[in-house]
């Protein structure tokens, strides 16, 4: 007969506030085969712990229930403290009374103190049938993928090589640096943003443990943790990368021109060019949309074949593709900038004196389309009246619901930078809503923009209107002052805010990697574990886990990385037990199963069964991730999820429909 | 309740608010954030003084009583600008609406042209009867010198459904 505990959490007064703990722990006495039924106020603590491991002993338990929140939270906790009493953790049941129970009725104690005694008597009926079962071990890859050659893949990827590891760093564009590279200025110090971030681009492209794959793009993921094996493909340059000195007499002669991606379309580039100024690596790369002899016919033009004096171009350069084994990933594939001319009221791209806050980036950049000189780009004049507009797809439920968390800041920055630039006559207002500066320094910058007579009006205009001669006006409610304003600006700059990548649909699929409501990538775990996807194995840095500043940005790199050392410093991981298993009698041979799984974890063998051939499934442990999805495919109900049988939730549903005693 | 007015010596009346609410399909203005966006863009302003954002305030404070007696709901011109850009979905316009409609339930005084609003629809069809245009240079212009098709008035079945639907609400 099993010999169980029962322990009821109050969980401070989260489950005891609503949930009547006495009456539920008295009812548990009563149920069949519990020999001792107790409740604590943190069954989580050490005290409760103890108490669990010392009522083993005493009584002799080989079975334990706790009833207390979430097993997403707790149940490793628990499983090893009834390990430490020396048994089989997975002789453990958790029963989940504060988010199932207590936060979602906490309008109704009685009755949820009686789903609560149902709760339990489920829990009690499972774990009577639990089987002990042994943790997996496998050996793991000592290589990392790093997804994404932005300052949060670079950061990542120098702190893993410096610890010895490899890694593969895998960027989409051309050259890696990201959105940091199309920065000009960082705040709150105002440092530049190319000389913090080349050298680390440099030392990235340098290091002897980091193999950087620009132009490429991750196809195929499969395995698991320890054990990934990814397919990468390099689309073609059309440039030879071993022979390319990236001294550009190749782009002075390409007569076709192309808005320059860097400089966010506000200036041309040729069909063959370097991505940026500082590009890393330097190599020329030619844009098969645009290249005359690409886009044709293989005998025009060719100019850049003539000028290239290392004979670096090559026409017909093919995919490579690449199959990599590798332990652990981490994807930092960044945001993307929010598309304002979805919001047709501000006039963003049908007005060319409003522009994004990343396009008055460039424009403030020395290697930008006006060479650092701050001009409205719709007739070349020095602004008299700058405008910024903030919270623009940000904060707003018909767009994005989330704060974009740089805009305030990004727009301080930019009105600092435009008054140290155009001097104290240029007039600069700020309207805004909310002003955010929460940061370390950040307060203080936004005082030092207000010693600095930029003006800021607390209210958002409603739309922007532009007169035939291509100037601005708009009406602005300040409710500061109570006025309607008119403000009529040569330039508007919209804090356009951080959105996620379009790529991460993709990606989230491909990775097996949860979003959030707000499209974003999902941690594991909003505050405990925050660096780690739910899959194992796969980690999160950057703005694709949600916007942030570069401060935020590099802290989580460097956190990812910390977590990938600590897996991968171990030879040997140990993987849960929770597999499916094929019970060989039953196996038809009938190979439903083998398509179903996600994992590629089943494969079908032909054995010599009473002197004849029959195929039967098998289940490659290491790769299992126990989903289940072979289980319920089976038709002879050969397949069985260890630790969730059809026995063990059939006596749980039995349990929860019988008359209480 | 701890708050008062101290212009006027008004309490927040909480009752009539939740009253107020029951009557409006979403509670999504309690969201208002106050960005003035419906204010800076309101037609009404700048004319007649109209001020939506001070009236989503006073509605979630609870003066719904002193904005019912009030001219001012009158003043709105419906053109649901603040329904399309409002952030936050908790637009103006819909409170407006309420307010007006507790207006004549209590039967307080209706601005004049609202009750000729009425008996036009009744008589031609048309909220606006169509109009004579004189330019500056003294030229007048009608529908029928602009070629603009004739307007047809209502049969006396319309009339007597939409005093029907009239007593209905």
């Amino acid at each position: 007969m099993p010999r169980i505990g029962v322990y009821v959490c109050h969980c401070g007064l989260n489950i005891a506030g609503v949930v009547d703990v006495e009456k539920v722990t008295e009812y548990a006495e009563k149920l069949q085969d519990v020999i001792v039924a107790k409740h604590y106020v943190y069954m989580c603590s050490e005290t409760g712990q103890r108490m669990v491991k010392e009522d083993i002993k005493a009584h002799n338990l080989d079975r334990i229930v706790i009833a207390t929140c979430s097993p997403r939270m707790h149940e490793e906790t628990f499983r090893r403290t009834v390990a430490e009493a020396g048994l089989n953790p997975y002789l453990l049941e958790i029963v989940n009374l504060r988010e199932h129970v207590s936060w979602v009725h906490s309008e109704e104690p009685e009755k949820a103190t009686e789903k609560a005694k149902d709760l339990v008597k489920m829990g009690v009926a499972r774990v009577k049938l639990l089987q002990p079962l042994e943790k997996r071990r496998v050996s793991v890859e000592k290589n990392v993928l790093v997804v994404g050659g932005g300052i949060a893949g670079i950061q990542a990827s120098l702190d893993l090589a410096d610890a010895g590891f490899r890694v593969y760093l895998v960027e989409k564009a051309p050259s890696i640096g990201g959105r940091m590279a199309q920065l000009d200025k960082t705040f709150p110090t105002l440092d530049c943003s190319a000389c913090i971030l080349t050298p680390k681009m440099v030392d990235a492209a340098r290091h002897p443990n980091i193999i950087l794959l620009t132009n490429s793009e991750v196809t195929n993921v499969s395995g698991f943790v320890g054990n990934y094996e990814v397919s990468i493909v390099k689309k073609p340059r059309y440039v030879d990368e071993e022979k390319c000195v990236g001294c550009e007499l190749c782009t002075q002669v390409c007569p076709v021109k192309v808005p320059d991606k860097f400089n966010e379309g506000l200036s041309q580039t040729h069909a063959i060019s370097i991505y940026s100024p500082y590009a890393v690596p330097k190599i020329a790369i030619i844009n098969p949309n645009h290249c005359l002899r690409l886009k044709y016919d293989k005998d025009v033009c060719g100019k850049c074949l003539e000028a290239c004096e290392a004979k670096a171009i090559n026409f017909e350069q093919q995919p490579e593709e690449f199959r990599l084994k590798v332990g652990a990933i981490i994807l930092a594939v960044g945001a993307e900038i929010f598309d304002a001319s979805k919001m047709p009221e501000l006039r963003y791209k049908q007005c060319k004196n409003v522009v994004s806050n990343i396009e008055f980036e460039r424009i403030l950049n020395a290697s930008g389309p006006t060479k650092g000189e701050i001009i409205n780009p719709q007739n070349g004049a020095v602004p008299k009246t700058l405008v910024f507009v903030q919270c623009v797809g940000s904060r707003d439920k018909r767009f994005h619901e989330h704060c974009c968390r740089v805009g305030c800041m990004t727009t301080l920055k930019q009105a600092i930078l435009v008054r140290e630039r155009l001097g104290e006559n240029v007039k600069i207002y700020v309207c805004f809503n909310d002003m955010r500066a929460f940061g370390k320094g950040y307060d203080e910058f936004y005082r030092r923009a207000r010693e600095l007579d930029i003006d800021f009006v607390a209210g958002l205009p409603s739309d922007i209107r532009s007169a035939p001669e291509g100037s601005l006006y708009f009406d602005v409610y300040d409710k500061g002052t109570n006025k309607l304003l008119e403000i009529k600006p040569d330039l508007i700059v919209l804090a356009s805010g951080m959105v996620p990548n379009t790529d991460l649909e993709k990606l989230s699929a491909l990775f097996h990697v949860s979003r959030s409501n707000d499209g974003f990538l999902l941690e594991a775990h909003p505050k405990l574990r925050p660096l780690e996807s739910l899959t194992a194995g796969i980690f999160i840095a950057g703005s694709c886990q949600g916007p942030k500043d570069i401060p935020d940005t590099v802290a989580q790199a460097s956190g990812a990385a910390a977590k990938v050392i600590d897996l991968l410093a171990k030879d040997v991981i140990e993987l849960e037990p929770l597999t499916a298993v094929i019970d060989k009698n039953l196996c038809s041979g009938c190979q439903i199963c083998e398509p179903i799984c996600p994992f590629l974890a089943i494969e079908t063998k032909t054995e010599i069964v009473e002197g004849t051939e029959k195929a039967k499934a098998k289940v490659i442990e290491a790769m299992c991730q126990g989903c289940g999805l072979c289980v319920s495919a089976c038709p002879t109900k050969a397949i069985k999820m260890q630790h969730y049988t059809d026995e063990q939730f059939l006596a749980q549903v039995k349990a929860c429909c019988s008359e209480r005693r | 309740m701890g708050l008062t007015d101290l212009m006027s010596m008004a309490k927040p009346n909480m009752d009539a608010r939740e009253n107020f609410l029951s009557k409006l399909s979403s509670r999504e203005f309690v969201n208002c954030f106050q960005c003035l966006k419906c204010t800076s863009g309101c037609t009404a302003l700048k004319l007649l003084e109209l001020k939506p954002h001070e009236i989503v305030k006073l509605v979630n404070l609870g003066f719904v009583d002193e904005l019912a007696s009030s001219d001012i709901i009158w003043t709105c011109v419906t053109c649901l600008k603040c329904v399309q850009r409002c952030p936050q979905k908790a637009s103006p316009y819909h409170i407006i609406m309420v307010l007006r409609n507790m207006a004549v339930e209590k039967e307080a005084q209706i601005p004049e042209e609202y009750l000729k609003t009425v008996s036009r629809i009744l008589e031609t069809g048309l909220a606006e009867a169509p109009q004579e245009v004189t330019t500056r240079k003294m030229e007048v212009f009608d529908r029928k010198s602009l070629n603009l098709p004739k307007i047809t008035f209502p049969r006396e079945s319309f009339q007597v459904a939409f005093m029907k639907i009239m007593e209905e609400k």
